[in-house]
């Protein structure tokens, strides 16, 4: 049997008043702040399971501002190529029309002006850059010319490796064409010639003066231009292949975060209504403890004693 | 008549000191550890007639014997370990909450995410300078994370180190003060207020004593108390019934800090009884010296695995990446004994070169002098120092004979970002590798660098050309010289500082280039290698998983003490009401007792009087 009037008696009430305000302050404090955890000591699990899921947010922005970059230098990519595509189909039509031999010499003459254009222009082409100023047809070495005139006044691919390609998790996705890929080379053992070659072989023999001759250097031109028609077109079609490819992980990474948002929301976040009411239900219990505490500590026989 | 006149005189005077108890009793109602008391009264000696003295058949009335406290020793000591339970139970709440305030304030584990995201970024612009001194910030922001947090652990070990101290050496005042009191109980009689009073006292230096340490408490002639560490009566005797208290004292042999039984003289290690602040405190101190042991363990993680992945690289300039973070620091600590007031600045600009043993720094008659601990080497100057890449720049107010230690500060407080430009930044791999446009059959090459690879000396341009016989030729562009053959089957072929290994199926005459990466390359292939080092699992899983587990390892010791804590909290406030059922006082229970004592005083009163009345009758009669 205890009694109430004593020492320890009120100290036991002050201390369970106590523990309830604690308990009050802890609920307001989540109320306040609309999260269940705010501390690992809240609930060390789900604590950790959050700080998971944070990282995997801001890893994926960081990943999708990654893609945002490669997107921006492909599609830089795909307009060069576009118009270089442009440029070589022009060029081959000039050829057929230099081909034909009712064509005056005048005429040819006008043809291979526009050649020379056409060749200043894939020049100016191969040494496209990016929003970063980097060479789109460089590889790695994109901070310089990706092509230089050599001696013998032939084209040389000044560019090495491959341009920065987009990392996604531990996969990585190319993120630019190479020179040699879209312009081709020029190798007299396999009897190829890259873009600047063709149109300066195509210049040279628009002027030649004999018939047959002229005609066999603009068919092998034709020929040529037809297979960079056909690189190019690959080119392209790669160049597409990987912005869809990042286009289908940008999608993937938004529904990720989607994912992730809810399930960060469904650990961390409060359930409103139930904190609402157990604070409500702890309000109730401290006031009728304060209340009763008062009552009965007020009850003396002391009083009584007249 | 004049017995009753007696009788009448002894209920008067035994009530009113039972009401002068009752008023003892109330004016103590508030006394912690006070006791309540009661007279006990007896019936008067009825002693036999002798020749002088009538018989006194009807007795000589009460007479209060000795003062009574009520107290239940069991529920007292049940209270006791209660109270030390809870004392326990929240020392080890403080301090954890502690723990993790450094732990989640330091904010370590968002900016070591922050620092490899900005790696992700770097990787997306691999030549823009914006992104390299962003993440050269970051890099720096994980470093003094990691340095905060050390130095946070540091001091709150050393708090904690005090705060035993003080608990250590309370509990020593507590013993001898016990030892006193049983000194003075066995030279006081039982019973008397005197006695009571130490009794009092006694059962309070109990109370304060066993909320520091478990103690079992054993009663000695006379009331002494005989106190021993632990419970039962095996346990490290404290304090005698004779007065001797023995000292305690805790000390770090080893396993981090232990009970000690007379530290001073033949100091004993005892079993750390689970109960009391002390406890706690020792329980708490293990967890952050734990912590801080993990938290070292994973910033020289950090510093190997980020310097190894930076060494790996090509930076700006096509330079081999360097150390980008220095793993080891000084941490200075003035002499005991210095009179002046000199500040010390140290810069080290190389952490390679450092001696393991630190340096010391004195301020003599001739200047200073900066020389490594072993001695092997020592430079002497009137300003700036400068030893092994050590700067010291002493500044004003310094005595003659003033010394410091510099010593080796490893871990999370030696990490740091050594001063470095963004150009410095190794982003780029070391080798790039390009296949020629011309090839036909779908084979790849993948490199991967390897420093002790040595095969020939020639370095890079190489190119590979996979010949009639199906092997890999490896030869200089530039001069075209065969330098090795190996064959295609998948295994790595080894050259010069790099490994290759050829996948796919290679078209005879199909051939790559190898290269040495130039300068302002705009390759990221080493920016793409951190997601590697982030995701590499070591002691504990990834970096960060690791940093995890140690924050939810306190985190759970702290929600586990926090409810302990509650219950121990209950458990004390019940146990404290069972005790004072018996010893405290009900201040209901006295206002009975005085209306009971007030009706006995008056009732012995009228005996008086009507002793008065029968004398004044008898008078009458006789007049």
């Amino acid at each position: 049997m205890t009694s109430i009037n004593t020492r320890a008696g009120h100290l036991a009430a002050v201390g369970r008043m106590g523990d309830l305000s604690r308990q009050l302050d802890t609920v307001q404090g989540q109320i306040a702040r609309a999260r269940r955890i705010d501390v690992p000591a809240d609930d060390p699990v789900g604590f950790a399971r959050a700080a998971v899921l944070r990282r995997e947010q801001a890893a994926a922005a960081a990943t999708q501002r990654g893609i945002d970059a490669g997107n921006r230098r492909l599609n830089a990519t795909d307009t060069a190529l576009e118009s270089l595509g442009n440029l070589v189909q022009r060029a081959r039509e000039l050829a057929l029309q230099g081909a034909n031999g009712t064509q005056s010499s005048s005429d040819r003459a006008t043809i291979a002006l526009e050649i020379r254009e056409l060749a200043a222009q894939a020049r100016a082409l191969a040494e496209t850059t990016d929003s970063d100023g980097q060479r789109l047809f460089g590889g790695a070495n994109a901070h310089g010319p990706a092509y230089a005139t050599a001696a013998d006044g032939s084209l040389v691919w000044q560019g090495g490796g491959s341009a920065p390609a987009v990392g996604i998790g531990s996969n990585s996705v190319a993120s630019g064409s190479d020179g040699p890929a879209v312009f081709g080379i020029t190798d007299a053992a396999a009897d190829t010639r890259d873009l600047f070659a063709t149109l300066t072989t195509l210049d040279t023999a628009l002027a030649t003066p004999d018939a047959a001759l002229r005609q066999a250097g603009i068919d092998t031109t034709i020929g040529d231009l037809d297979g960079h028609i056909d690189r190019i077109a690959n080119a392209r079609g790669t160049t597409g292949a990987r912005l869809s490819r990042l286009e289908s992980e940008s999608e993937r990474l938004a529904k990720a975060r989607l994912v992730t948002e809810s399930d960060l929301s469904k650990l961390e976040s409060l359930d409103m209504p139930e904190a609402i009411a157990r604070m409500q239900r702890l309000l109730t219990v401290l006031e009728a403890a304060q209340a009763s505490f008062v009552r009965i500590s007020s009850l003396s026989l002391w009083d009584q004693l007249r | 008549m004049s017995d009753l006149l007696a009788i009448g005189a002894a209920g008067v005077r035994a009530m009113q000191a039972a009401m002068a108890q009752v008023g003892d009793n109330v004016a103590n109602a508030d006394t912690p550890g006070y006791v309540r008391r009661s007279l006990r009264l007896a019936t008067g000696p009825s002693g036999a007639s002798t020749p002088l003295t009538r018989d006194a058949s009807g007795g000589v009335g009460v007479v209060s014997g000795a003062i009574i406290r009520s107290s239940d020793a069991l529920a007292v000591n049940s209270a006791r370990i209660a109270a030390g339970s809870h004392a326990r139970h929240a020392a080890r709440t403080d301090w954890l909450d502690r723990l993790q305030t450094v732990l989640t304030g330091s904010d370590l584990d968002s900016r070591l995410g922050g620092f490899f995201d900005a790696g992700s970024e770097l990787a997306a612009t691999p030549t823009s300078t914006a992104a390299r001194a962003i993440f050269l910030d970051r890099t720096d922001q994980a470093a003094s994370a990691f340095r905060d947090l050390g130095s946070g652990l540091a001091n709150l070990s050393g708090n904690i180190a005090d705060a035993t101290d003080a608990a250590t050496t309370r509990i020593n005042a507590i013993a001898s003060a016990l030892g006193q009191v049983n000194i003075e109980l066995r030279r006081t009689s039982e019973g008397g207020s005197a006695a009571n009073g130490l009794l009092d006292s006694r059962d309070a230096l109990l109370a304060e004593l066993a909320t520091e340490v478990r103690i079992s408490v054993s009663e000695g002639p006379r009331g002494t108390a005989i106190v021993r560490i632990g419970s039962g009566g095996a346990g490290a005797l404290l304090v005698s019934a004779e007065g001797n208290a023995s000292r305690i004292g805790v000390q770090d042999i080893g396993n981090g800090p232990e009970l000690l039984l007379d530290p001073t003289h033949a100091a004993i290690a005892v079993q750390l009884p689970a109960n009391g602040s002390l406890a706690g405190l020792l329980e708490a101190a293990r967890q952050i010296a734990a912590t801080a042991t993990a938290i070292d363990a994973l910033a020289s993680r950090f510093g190997t695995a980020i310097n190894a992945w930076h060494t790996a690289g090509t930076d700006a300039l096509g330079d081999p990446g360097g150390a980008l973070l220095a793993t080891r620091g000084l941490a200075i600590a003035s002499g005991r004994a210095n009179a002046g007031s000199a500040s010390i600045d140290v810069r080290v600009s190389d952490d390679q070169l450092l001696s393991p043993g630190g340096y010391r720094l004195l301020r003599g008659a001739s200047g200073w002098t900066l020389a490594r601990t072993d001695g092997s080497a020592s430079v002497t100057g009137p300003g700036d120092l400068l030893l092994d890449g050590v700067t010291v720049r002493p500044g004003n107010g310094a005595r003659d004979g003033d010394t410091w230690s510099l010593d080796i500060a490893s871990g999370a407080a030696g990490l740091g970002l050594r001063a470095i430009g963004p150009a410095r930044l190794a982003v780029a791999d070391r080798f790039i590798s390009d296949a020629a446009a011309s090839n036909s059959g779908d084979g790849a090459i993948a490199l991967t660098p390897d420093a002790s690879a040595a095969a020939f000396a020639t370095p890079p341009p190489w190119r590979v050309t996979i010949n009639a016989a199906g092997l890999a030729e490896v030869s200089d562009i530039a001069t075209g010289t065969l330098l090795a053959a190996a064959p295609v089957d998948g295994t790595p072929i080894i050259t010069n500082g790099v490994r290759f290994t050829i996948t796919g199926t290679p078209a005879i005459g199909d051939s790559f280039r190898i290269l040495a990466t130039g300068p302002a390359s705009n390759d990221n292939g080493n920016a793409r290698a951190l997601a590697g080092v982030r995701a590499a699992i070591g002691p504990g899983g990834a970096l960060e998983a690791s940093l995890d587990a140690s924050t939810a390892s306190v985190g759970s010791a702290l929600s586990e003490s926090r409810r302990l804590e509650t219950t121990a909290r209950a458990v004390k406030h019940d146990t404290a009401r069972a005790a004072d059922a018996v010893s405290a006082v009900d201040l209901d229970r006295e206002a009975a007792d005085m209306t009971r004592l007030q009706v006995a005083y008056r009732a012995n009163a009228q005996l008086l009087a009507a002793a008065r009345e029968m004398f004044d009758a008898m008078l009458a009669v006789l007049q």
